[in-house]
């Protein structure tokens, strides 16, 4: 398809706009409204253009290019009127300082603090210098306005965490509704009133708490003027520094854009281009990098105990103190904690480490928690053909998806624009989970199986699959024959009992996997991290097998998959997390090396404790040494996502106080414990060792890095395709008249190294309800419990005490809590699941009795 | 008097009901249509031309022949939000003679192969809107509606659905929008409705006074319908006359009347002792004619030619005692108020013009405030998303065109 713009030929090769064929040949037409990721909205009529043999004025965004069309952008007619239409819009805005004649000359005022009640100038708004309606008025050339100012006296709006919301400033441009709605999914926003009076607001004008917002921050970003603003930047002054770098507050690996001055962070956006997030981010990325980096927990100086407390030493003194004193420890005596929020590079030296240094294979790490590690172990022992990376984007593809233990928005929130996408495009989505999910308004079947019961559900749903199909031609797949057995055994009269699914959602499920033709079965921790995870994991690749469908095991951690991979062939070798957990309690452990999260430290017995993180916490008060460690803001470094993909880094701000990166803190301290092999200059050093002795890392050099997005753990996917046998466990115990109450211990992934996120922000708090334990409204009306009462939980494996929030999101007879790295020791849900006898899981659902009390 | 079609029930007891309707010959269309094929009724229907009464006049049986050959649910959506100022003319066929509407989706839905049909109606109309329902499941009962309808196999279900007060929910896309729940926005276009309309399905909007036809058309052919009005547009139409008339109305008359005979024969001429200034000959977003103006057939070429529109068909009628300045005012008023505030020109431009417009009626105008409202109004028309801004910017530049002289003078 050929067009002309501007009397410029331009060949086309796919379905465009005017607009979108105009930039990319480098013909710039204003527009407020258009966004790249939004569909046209022309509504601000800036982008007007005419084209030969067409009458009047079509926008530019909305009008697609046709074969043979003669555009023309910049008439004299056009120009007035875009100049006329852009009066209009000024005339509502303020405009004093956009059309001053001494604007050029203003510089030295615009990087003043600008905290006012309202906005009467560029140099006065939150926006100035981030501002499209700026850029337009200039491209224009825009010097008066025939009409007075009008003021609209709209209310500004405070009430909700990290945002403002202005919208005396705003020009109904529509891109925050369209964001929200069409990319986010969240629909938290509409217009509302008409004509003049028409604003953006949401339903009968509830705070966005109300709303179901997610404070992913995606409206703020898209919004061309100050009517939305961080309010955290009100206070500040422009930036003089930007730079790129990867989120680690999840697996998505999202790259962010950090802005910063004099060596601060004054906040992180996601880059607006590339990456895996592609302009998208969460509430963690967008709005808790700058809380976390300089928060007023992060310890600056290294520590070691003196006399019974901590006293703040020398690099030199705290290390020689620690090598001194772990030289004493070896083998089975010391173990050491690493973490998967930290870099490969980190994770890399700390394994080197302990094996020279500390002589032990005691290298624990919520990997061996986590979906990835359940998943591998099953992949081995079956010898099945099943391999660990993905593609986000491919997810998008399938027809019908299925998705079990994990509640994306929050969990995987660029996974989940992905599913977003496909059900827009008229996939299916099924839904397995007890509580009501927010997302499940965009399912087609919600299963809300009885927690624990999830093995049963799937094979179900498999005899329902079965029941359905023609004939699969599974007979040829090893495997299937006692497969098949084992489902014949299952009675459709007892389905509603077992699982709380009535049998006709089985039905309507299997109907919808054999309609879709691709398949994507998503998994999360929730599943696979309680005490019956591998059952349960195996019955979904069953049901997986049947489809053809693929697996798309999704871990938590930002590093998880890198942090794995250094860990490469050492797995089994020593004890697991939970199991150091309860080592350094039983004091089988006398040494511990803290790298990584570890609850509730204060009643272990243990000699010797060293720490080596970013932030205090309660832990530091068994500590005898502290070894302060940068933030991944202060450091370079690579990550591997979810999906498997490298991704290098650079710091974005100067290391802060003394901390140091991770990798240059260990082979020091291994320097000084006599070990040689530890002498790295930098961080591209050791990973140039890592390419030499990992085997996912091979043939991966620093400059491939560099200059590739698109570099992933080199794996083979070899193997066969097998039905596994399993065992058809069903439920926790049940629930009984000692213990009425079904507990599910869920995850929480709201930490970064030793800090619970929640602790930083009182944003966080307000929209996450993790440090509470959740009750249905039924049952708290039985237990004549309310809001906020504080309660005892009590179990057989042990009690804990909270303050209850009642939610309608969980079934009659179950609570819900979320387990995190940091417990406080005030809301420890420890005794509840990470100390019992189960290897590797940090989940637990568990019959508990509730009571008020202390 | 010409013979009537849509309003030859009116005055009749109880024909509103059913059993009534019946004894007239009523249904006797359905009967007939459920026997021919669905291809042969589009091609009667292309034969006759009938050109939509909403305001536009574009052919519906070219409306129903763009409708894809999709696997997909297709609808019908009745636009019965009367809302054009000065147009009362679905009322008076919903509310006097429903079933002739029903006939007509019936006929529609048999023909384009629809299932389910929608009639949006203006939240106002309330004691319509119960009469619809009442003749809706009165043919429900006597199997005119609902499964296998009269044993041809077709299945049609047909339901009301109640505006909440705006007009631009008048126009199609909006309309659809707030049929689907949403804010009553208008869309894009393309895609038409006729392809990605009500749910994302193929749809089919036509005005009530449009579908009131189509029984008649069946029943006397295509033919006969052309026969009456202009050989491209034909049939009649129902003019409502308002304002200074002695009978104020409505009025069905072939299309192609002339506007004179319409006020001064049909509607009774000038109120005692008034004297004729202008006329809104299509509803109150058509440009005005002046008094010498109105010698001129209403049917929508001439109206066209005269730089005006046929529109609803909706005629006000302004003596010399109104001020002009009076109606712009109203008229301003009015579409700043329902401009939905989507796009700039029509959301700021509207309201600028009525704050103008306003200053001018307090006697604090000047002559660039008539220059002004010309300039904001250009920028409006031809320049907005939907018609609405068309709609507001053409009344205000004919006003301003053709009575600038009164308006200075009331500076």
């Amino acid at each position: 398809m050929k067009i002309i713009i501007d009397g410029k030929r331009i060949e086309l090769d796919d379905k465009k706009t005017i607009l979108e064929a105009a930039r990319e040949n480098g013909i710039s037409i204003p527009s407020l409204c258009d966004h790249q990721r939004l569909s046209p909205f022309a509504g601000c009529r800036l982008c007007i253009v005419q084209i030969k043999g067409r009458k009047g004025y079509p926008p530019s965004c909305s009008t697609y290019a046709e074969d043979g069309m003669e555009v023309k952008t910049k008439t004299p007619s056009l120009q007035r009127l875009r100049r006329e239409i852009l009066e209009l819009i000024l005339s509502e805005h303020p405009n004093a300082c956009l059309i001053c004649t001494e604007k050029e000359n203003c510089d030295e005022f615009k990087s003043t603090i600008r905290k006012v009640g309202e906005t009467t100038g560029c140099v006065l708004c939150p926006n100035n210098g981030h501002c499209e309606l700026q850029d337009v008025v200039d491209a224009l050339k825009v010097d008066k306005v025939r009409f007075p100012s009008v003021y609209r006296e709209l209310e500004i709006k405070k009430e909700d965490p990290f945002f403002d919301r202005n919208y005396n400033l705003c020009i109904l441009c529509g891109r925050c509704v369209r964001v929200c709605h069409e990319v986010r999914g969240a629909s938290t926003l509409s217009f509302t009133y008409r004509g003049s009076q028409a604003v953006v607001g949401t339903v009968l004008d509830r705070p966005h708490l109300e709303s179901g917002c997610q404070f992913c921050g995606a409206c703020v970003d898209v919004c061309p003027t100050g009517a939305l603003s961080e309010r955290a930047l009100k206070y500040e002054s422009l930036a003089d520094d930007t730079a790129a770098t990867i989120c680690p507050l999840c697996s998505m690996g999202c790259k962010l854009e950090v802005e910063s001055k004099d060596g601060r962070i004054l906040s992180s956006r996601p880059a607006p281009e590339g990456g895996v997030n592609r302009g998208q981010v969460c509430v963690k990325g967008r709005f808790m990098i700058k809380n976390l980096v300089h928060s007023p927990r992060r310890i600056l100086k290294p520590m070691i105990r003196k006399d019974k407390e901590l006293e703040e030493v020398t690099w030199d003194e705290a290390l020689d103190f620690v090598a001194c004193r772990l030289k004493k420890y070896k083998g089975k005596e010391v173990a050491l904690v690493a973490s998967s929020q930290v870099t490969c590079e980190d994770n890399f030296i700390l394994q080197k480490f302990s094996r020279a240094a500390l002589r032990t294979e005691n290298i624990a790490s919520p990997v061996s928690v986590s979906p990835l590690s359940t998943y591998r172990e099953l992949v081995q022992e079956q010898g099945l053909k099943a391999g660990l990376n993905f593609r986000i984007e491919d997810i998008s593809k399938a027809n019908v998806l299925f998705l079990s233990g994990a509640d994306l928005p929050v969990s995987h929130p660029i996974v989940w624009l992905e599913v977003l996408k496909a059900v827009k495009a008229g996939a299916k989505l099924v839904v397995a989970s007890p509580q009501e999910l927010s997302l499940n308004r965009y399912a087609s079947v919600w299963l809300r199986n009885k927690p624990g019961t999830e093995v049963a559900l799937f094979s179900y749903l498999s005899k329902a699959f079965l029941e359905s199909e023609e004939d699969g031609g599974h007979s040829r797949v090893e495997g299937f024959g006692s497969f098949k057995k084992s489902l014949d055994k299952l009675d459709f009269s007892q389905v509603a009992q077992t699982t709380g699914v009535p049998k006709e959602k089985f039905m309507q499920t299997a109907e919808l996997l054999l309609e879709g033709e691709t398949s994507a079965f998503l998994f999360g921790a929730g599943l696979t991290q309680n005490p019956w995870g591998a059952q349960n994991l195996a019955a979904l690749h069953n049901l997986a097998l049947l489809k053809s469908g693929r697996l798309y095991p999704l871990g938590l951690e930002n590093n998880l998959r890198g942090a794995f991979e250094m860990n490469n062939g050492h797995s089994d070798k020593g004890l697991s997390i939970d199991q150091v957990f309860r080592a350094v309690h039983s004091g089988s452990i006398k040494a511990l090396y803290l790298a990584g999260p570890l609850p509730d430290l204060q009643k272990a017995k243990i000699e010797f404790l060293v720490i080596q993180g970013s932030f205090m916490n309660d832990n530091m008060e068994k500590a005898d040494a502290v070894l302060p460690a940068a933030t991944f803001a202060e450091t370079d470094g690579t990550f591997v996502n979810v999906e498997g993909r490298i991704q290098k880094f650079q710091k974005v701000i100067g290391l802060s106080g003394e901390a140091q990166p991770d990798w240059w803190i260990t082979s020091r301290l291994a320097k000084k414990m006599g070990h040689e092999g530890f002498g790295y200059k930098n961080q591209a050093a050791v990973m140039k060792e890592i390419s030499r002795d990992i085997p996912g890392f091979s043939k991966i050099s620093n400059t491939k890095l560099d200059n590739d997005d698109e570099v992933f753990v080199h794996e083979e996917v070899k193997g066969k395709e097998k039905f596994i046998p399993f065992k058809p466990v069903l439920a926790p115990e049940e629930t009984g008249q000692k213990y009425p109450l079904l507990m599910s211990v869920d995850y929480n992934l709201d930490y970064y190294r030793n800090l619970a996120l929640t602790q930083e922000s009182k944003g966080l708090r307000m929209i996450r309800d993790s440090r509470w334990i959740k009750i249905s409204p039924e049952d708290a009306k039985r237990l004549k419990l309310n809001d906020g009462d504080t309660v005892v939980v009590d179990s057989v494996s042990g009690k804990t005490q909270g303050r209850v929030r009642i939610s309608g999101a969980l079934p009659k007879g179950v609570v819900g809590a979320n387990f995190l790295w940091n417990e406080d020791s005030d809301f420890s849900l420890v005794p509840l699941s990470f100390s019992s006898s189960f290897k590797n899981h940090i989940l637990n659902i568990i019959p508990v009795k509730i009571k008020r009390g202390k | 008097m010409a013979e009537k079609v849509l309003t030859q029930h009116f005055g009749l007891k109880n024909v509103y009901q059913i059993d009534e309707y019946i004894k007239q010959g009523g249904y006797e269309a359905v009967k007939k249509a459920l026997k021919l094929k669905p291809e042969e009724i589009l091609e009667e229907m292309k034969k006759a031309n009938l050109r939509g009464r909403g305001g536009a006049g574009f052919p519906a049986g070219v409306k129903w022949g763009f409708v894809p050959k999709v696997d997909k649910p297709k609808y019908l959506c009745v636009n019965a939000d009367e809302g054009e100022p000065g147009t009362f003319k679905d009322r008076y066929i919903m509310s006097h003679n429903p079933h002739m509407l029903l006939e007509g989706i019936i006929i529609t839905s048999y023909c384009v192969g629809i299932h389910s049909a929608y009639i949006y109606i203006r939240g106002e109309y309330e004691a319509v809107a119960l009469r619809l329902e009442e003749a809706i499941s009165e043919a429900y009962d006597k199997g005119y509606l609902g499964k296998n309808i009269l044993n041809s196999g077709f299945d049609l279900d047909v339901s009301v659905h109640r505006g909440a007060g705006a007009y631009i929910c008048g126009e199609e896309t909006a309309l659809l929008e707030s049929l689907e729940g949403k804010r009553g926005n208008p869309r894009l276009k393309p895609p038409f409705p006729a392809s990605v309309g009500l749910f994302q399905c193929p749809t089919v909007i036509n005005n009530v006074e449009t579908l009131s036809n189509i029984p008649q058309i069946i029943l006397n052919g295509a033919d006969w319908f052309t026969g009456k009005g202009l050989p491209k547009d034909g049939g009649t139409r129902i003019f409502g006359v308002s304002g200074m008339v002695e009978k104020p109305g409505i009025y069905e008359l072939p299309i192609g009347t002339n506007l004179k005979d319409i006020i001064n024969k049909h509607a009774g001429g000038m109120k005692q002792g008034k004297k004729l200034k202008a006329v809104i000959p299509g509803g109150m977003s058509a440009p005005v004619l002046k008094a010498d103006e109105i010698d001129i057939p209403m049917d929508f070429d001439s109206l066209v030619n005269a730089e005006s529109m046929l529109g609803s068909a909706a005629i006000i009628v302004i003596d010399t005692g109104t001020s002009m300045l009076d109606v712009l005012k109203a008229v301003t008023k009015f579409y700043s108020h329902e401009s939905c505030g989507l796009c700039t020109p029509c959301r700021i431009g509207t309201s600028w013009i009525n704050k103008i417009v306003k200053r001018m009626a307090e006697g604090k105008g000047s002559k660039k405030d008539i220059d002004d409202i010309v300039r904001l109004a250009s920028n409006i028309l031809g320049k907005t998303l939907c018609p609405l801004g068309d709609a507001a910017a053409m009344p205000i530049l004919s006003i301003a065109k053709k009575f600038r002289k009164e308006l200075e003078s009331r500076l």
